[in-house]
């Protein structure tokens, strides 16, 4: 049976919603983790629904905050000189150049990868996302999985002064662990990939509570706390200096 | 489904399938300078411009690009070349060059974006496309040079940079801290020359690749770019558990569904028995495989095959063979594989010349000169050391593929990504049951090798499955195929035991080493030897012991890799020196120079290891060592890093980063040319009428520019450019023998082949030559610029002797042939410098910069060879630092697939910079010695050393992760 049965392309969120009750149909973004996986063989084979034809891949000021259509590539992100410093060269790190130019933000966010650093840049930057039809969720409070819904937007808060701390097997490796920070007039926010299921908001002033890290071949639950802890002393110090 | 883009400005409506990749359409569609790498788009050689934007048409389905603008290279190609594909054509920019085209059109979006791009952002753009070849720096200057000529600027033309000589040749020199070191670009190699070497016209020379055009085009090169008519596409059932036995296959719902055609496995394919390593007959034994096995020993091992239509039913097919399996026991370390209790991996019985198969003991090798034991008693010192060596691969770019066909008179004909054409004949002809002689393999350009494709790997599938359709058969491995099913290098566990006197001098040296070969022999036998070669032969000592032991695990199988038992062994080796020198209170590099191989030096284990090796007492004299460029490769290397920082306080803990401390290291490099007495290439060149020539060798150019270093060699003993020396490789039905690419043989081996037959070429030339000038003795002329010169200064031109030879007067076909093998196995030396830094709260290990100063001789064309050597070090640098196999407790890959198996990308290189330091040796082509595999040899033992002097901390097993670094630095006493 070949993998992928039909490719969708609709026009309108309605369309779009309606295409992907169906629980055999998947969306796609830049399709860069979703294609491969959907094209691998199995018994029932899929439906892609592509969501370029939205019109999601715009970014727009939004009061203080930026609005960040769903559909927007990373690499667009990275090129948007209105677009929060600490979120270009996270979206920079996040993936290498050919893979940016086709990974978006909403899929960014759909995947939940622990060791994303630009969710982690999202986190700290208060992202919400606006969901099809009409709901706002924080982003750190967000259940996964997302299921069916269409996330249509990134909302986020602009300013403040932002900071990313990782250690790698090689400069740009994903990072094993990565602390994010922004500290602002209101406060630090902080986060961490690489401790988590997902990257996760945490306390500033206790910044290993309560973790139980995954652990890979890259580094055990132990290494891994060990780097949250200076890592995220390493970066309090770099925002609030 | 219909899709309608632009593709190069026409617009298309192209019929496909849903589940079609934009890469699948567009090869289908010609543009074939879209390559596939793996599934996923981290390779990138599947890039092309969607509305100007480099994107990866791999992990992209066709339907995506609806509405869409795609550009592939083809759009600019024209007659003349775009000024990008002359900048990478010009700086050497590619070596197999199959994501080249991937590159230039990244290279052309950045620079319509930004006419004048800094290095970070050019290295950013490069970041999307993985190079295993040439550690970027070549690709760097390309597109910076590309700019400049956009830009309407000039540029100066290409090629080394002659830096004079620090020392006499023979002697150390103290290095001036003041004296600074050679500025230019990291891609120009700097040339130090030497007296000894005369001046040429074409050897020695930054001459463009023969193939260059082809690659920087994107025109048809590589195995998948040629299709035969009724082509089918075959795929292989893997196994899925690490140990074994197939109880029942049942294939009958995978040979009705309709479009599959063929169905193999062990009942219907014949069991012959063979080990799969390409090397020379008689192939090292056991013969430890069969096409399809009752056994399966490794995760990904063999279990069935089909041929079918398309892909996605081949796929679907394998879903439907219902296989029954008893699962056993596995091991996976080669220190357990050893214990009573171990599963024994080769329990059939048709597999004989295993050393002790109840212990999973494949080989046991031993050599022995003088009495260890008795000099380690009287020994004033003596060490001993415990390294561990891990698995990596080769990562080829190009995965291996193979397409086999019966031809018009049903000869099998295999095209086929190779290193070994004329091996993988001889070794295949018996398993599909034909005689050598209708066998026919072709090996096109190969998208990188690197001992990966020194196999008889896939072959044999390609060719049952062509033999049970009677249809053109292609199988193309994925990557995460390529990780699990080919081939990758040994680990090892090496115990070194040293006697040193009171002086430092070395009194005896002994390895103990265990090598695990996985579940097949392959190159067990010989990779194991060259550990022992390469670990016991760099320091001169009286007594000296290889004690080896080779074990089979369960883990996917080691072969040939670039450096081939050497990188292993000089690791252990230069840490273990490095620590005894500490030990001793002595300087690290004085302490190894004192008992290195010097010009002179007997090469005294050698002669007993290796497949010729014979026993102590049956030789008169030992080989010895010719030359050696090691002090000038020393002092331009110290120079280069700046040495003297070693003792700066200030330099090695930064006062403004307490977290950070730095190092450097170093290491001592040695590596052989060719195997001697083995090792053999042929070479038949012929005159055409205007005077050029076509050269066909052998020889297999998997990438690193042995066409046009063998076409140099040629011309320049012809006295014509490059370009009138047309070289065709390698065709085991048009091409003379050559034993492949492997054993930094082919410039020694091939070249000499080379220099041979075209002097044969210049005798015929020279004497017919003489007879036009009316000149009495032929010895007399001389050829260059396309003319023969007499001493009196007439000349006659090269297109004039031809069409004499050819049409004139008592014609004949001015041509020559010759092989050449070697008696001899001239080392190439090299200095290797490793710049760090530590962060001794994580752990982590920055390498800030390698230098590498070669002696190879004379380098035929410094910018290939230079190329060798940034490529070699990265792969070094990969095996040092980031890359391993990691697995789950039964035996599975954990991180098939790039990005977990980590390889270096262009934003986050260190520096490089590297150093040719030209020696004379009389024994090889022009002066030629090897420079293929040395690079591989001094990264992971420099970098080492250098976190040793960074932090004290004595790593002892690889790689450098942070992890790792960070336990090594909480055990250490403060």
């Amino acid at each position: 049976m070949p993998s992928v049965l039909a490719y969708h392309r609709p026009h309108s969120l309605e369309e779009a919603s309606s295409l992907l009750a169906d629980p055999h149909r998947r969306a796609i973004g830049g399709g860069t983790v979703a294609v491969p996986e959907a094209r691998r063989p199995d018994d029932h084979g899929s439906e892609v629904v592509d969501l370029q034809g939205l019109g999601l891949d715009r970014v727009e000021v939004d009061g203080d905050g930026l609005r960040i259509g769903a559909m927007v590539r990373l690499g667009e992100l990275l090129r948007d000189e209105r677009v929060p410093e600490l979120l270009r060269d996270l979206a920079r790190r996040e993936l290498p150049s050919a893979l940016r130019n086709q990974a978006t933000v909403g899929g960014t966010v759909a995947l939940g990868e622990s060791a994303s650093v630009l969710l982690a840049g999202l986190l700290v930057h208060d992202a919400e996302l606006a969901l099809h039809p009409d709901e706002t969720v924080a982003l750190g409070a967000l259940a996964r999985p997302l299921e069916h819904r269409i996330v249509t937007a990134v909302s986020i808060a602009a300013g403040g002064l932002g900071a990313i701390v990782a250690t790698g097997r090689t400069p740009a490796d994903e990072p094993i662990v990565a602390a994010v920070a922004r500290a602002t007039d209101t406060g630090i926010r902080l986060a961490l990939t690489g401790v988590a299921p997902v990257p996760v908001l945490i306390d500033p002033a206790d910044p290993t509570a309560g973790l139980t890290p995954p652990a890979d071949f890259r580094g055990s639950p132990e290494y891994r706390l060990h780097l949250a802890a200076t890592l995220a002393a390493r970066v309090l110090a770099q925002v609030t200096s | 489904m219909t899709v309608e883009f632009t593709l190069n400005d026409e617009p298309l409506a192209v019929e496909c399938e849903p589940h079609e990749t934009l890469l699948g359409v567009l090869r289908r569609l010609g543009m074939i300078s879209v390559r596939y790498g793996s599934d996923t788009g981290e390779t990138g050689a599947s890039a092309v411009l969607v509305d100007g934007r480099l994107v990866n048409t791999d992990c992209m389905l066709a339907a995506q690009a609806g509405g869409h603008d795609v550009v592939t290279v083809e759009h600019l190609n024209r007659a003349e070349l775009h000024p990008i594909q002359a900048a990478f054509m010009a700086t050497g920019a590619m070596q197999s060059g199959y994501s080249t085209p991937a590159t230039i059109l990244g290279t052309w979006a950045l620079l319509q974006e930004d006419p004048d791009p800094s290095e970070e952002a050019i290295r950013d753009m490069l970041s999307g496309i993985l190079d295993r070849e040439t550690a970027y720096v070549k690709p760097v200057e390309a597109v910076r040079r590309a700019a400049a000529v956009m830009r309407g600027e000039g540029t100066d033309p290409f090629g080394p940079l002659v830096v004079p000589p620090m020392t006499d040749g023979r002697d150390p020199v103290e290095v001036d801290p003041d004296d600074p070191p050679p500025a230019a670009s990291p891609a120009v190699p700097r040339l130090v020359p030497s007296r000894d070497v005369p001046d040429m016209a074409v050897v020695g020379k930054p001459e463009v690749k023969v193939d260059a055009i082809r690659l920087v085009k994107g025109n048809p090169a590589f195995t998948d770019d040629f299709h035969e008519r009724g082509q089918l596409v075959a795929k292989v059932l893997r196994s899925p558990h690490a140990h074994a036995r197939i109880l029942d296959i049942d294939d009958r719902a995978a040979r009705e569904l309709p479009g599959v055609h063929a169905v193999l496995h062990y009942k219907n394919t014949p069991r012959i028995k063979y080990a799969s390593g390409g090397q020379s007959w008689p192939n090292p034994h056991p013969y430890d495989q069969v096409s399809f096995d009752t056994k399966v020993r490794h995760v990904g091992d063999r279990v069935a095959a089909v041929a079918a239509d398309t892909g996605e039913i081949a796929e679907e097919a394998l879903r439907l063979i219902d296989v029954t399996y008893e699962v056993l026991p596995a091991v996976y370390d080669e220190l357990e594989a050893m214990a009573e209790a171990a599963p024994v991996i080769h329990d059939e019985d048709d597999t004989t010349d295993i050393h002790d198969r109840e212990r999973n003991i494949v080989h046991h090798i031993e050599a022995e000169r003088g009495n260890v034991a008795a000099a380690l008693a009287g020994a004033d010192h003596v060490f001993e050391q415990t390294f561990r060596v891990h698995q990596v691969q080769q990562v080829p770019i190009e995965n291996h593929i193979s397409v086999a066909w019966l031809d018009s008179d049903e000869r099998m004909v295999v095209r086929t990504a190779t290193q070994v054409p004329f091996h993988t004949r001889r070794m295949l002809a018996p398993l599909i049951g034909m005689d050598i002689k209708d066998v026919r393999v072709i090996k096109p350009r190969i998208g990188g090798g690197f001992g990966a494709k020194q196999e008889m790997l896939i072959e044999d599938i390609v060719a049952h499955l062509a033999l049970a359709t009677r249809r053109p058969v292609k199988l193309e491995l994925t990557r995460e195929e390529e990780f699990m099913s080919s081939r990758t290098r040994h680990p090892q566990t090496l115990t070194y035991t040293t006697g040193v006197n009171a002086d430092g001098t070395l009194v005896a040296q002994q390895l103990r080493l265990i090598g695990n070969t996985g579940p097949y022999g392959t190159h067990a036998y010989t990779v194991q030897t060259v550990s022992g070669l390469r670990g016991l032969t760099s320091y001169n000592c009286p007594n000296k012991r290889f004690d080896c032991d080779v074990v089979y695990t369960n883990i996917p199988v080691p072969g040939a890799y670039r450096g081939y038992g050497a990188p292993q062994a000089e690791y252990a080796l230069e840490a273990h020196m490095e620590d005894i020198a500490n030990e001793l209170g002595l300087d690290p590099i004085e302490f190894k120079r004192k008992n290195w191989v010097k010009v002179g030096s007997e090469l005294d284990i050698a002669p007993h290891l290796g497949e010729r090796s014979v026993e102590e007492g049956e030789l008169d004299e030992y080989p010895k060592v010719m030359s050696s460029g090691i002090e000038e490769c020393v002092a331009q290397g110290q120079r280069a890093t700046a040495w003297h920082r070693r003792l700066d306080p200030g330099w090695t803990t930064p006062p403004d980063r307490p977290h950070v401390r730095r190092g450097l290291g170093f290491a001592f490099c040695m590596h052989g040319t060719a195997i001697p007495f083995l090792d053999m290439g042929g070479c038949s060149i012929k005159i055409n009428d205007d005077g050029s020539f076509n050269m066909l060798i052998g020889a297999t150019d998997l990438g690193t520019g042995a066409d046009t270093v063998i076409g140099q060699i040629a011309a320049e003993v012809l006295g014509v450019p490059l370009d009138d020396i047309k070289v065709y490789s390698s065709d085991t039905d048009v091409t003379p023998f050559d034993t492949g690419a492997y054993a930094s043989s082919t410039t020694y081996i091939s070249g000499t082949a080379a220099k041979l037959a075209a002097e044969k070429v210049r005798e015929r030339i020279k004497e017919r030559a003489a007879r036009l000038l009316g000149v009495d003795e032929p010895c007399t002329i001389e050829l260059r610029d396309r003319r023969a010169w007499a001493a009196d200064g007439t000349s006659v031109s090269l297109e004039e002797i031809a069409l004499h030879s050819l049409h004139t007067e008592d014609q004949e076909q001015i041509m020559g042939t010759a092989s050449y093998v070697s008696p001899e196995c001239p080392p190439p030396f090299a200095a290797q410098f490793a710049e760090v830094e530590v962060d001794v709260e994580t752990g982590q290990v920055t390498v800030v910069k390698l230098v590498m100063a070669v002696d190879c001789g004379v380098a035929i064309n410094p910018v290939t060879a230079s190329g060798q050597v940034e490529g070699g070090m990265i792969q070094a640098l990969g095996y040092a630092h980031c890359e391993e196999f990691a697995f789950d407790e039964g035996g599975r890959m954990l991180n098939a697939r790039l990005g977990p198996y980590k390889i270096y990308r262009a934003d986050e290189m260190p520096e490089t910079e590297v150093f040719l330091i030209q020696t004379m040796e009389d024994s090889g082509p022009f002066g030629a010695k090897a420079v293929a595999e040395i690079p591989k040899d001094g990264v992971a033992p420099a970098v080492r050393n250098a976190i040793l002097h960074a932090t004290g901390a004595r790593m002892r097993d690889l790689p450098f992760t942070p992890e790792r670094v960070w336990r090594a630095l909480q055990d250490q006493p403060r």
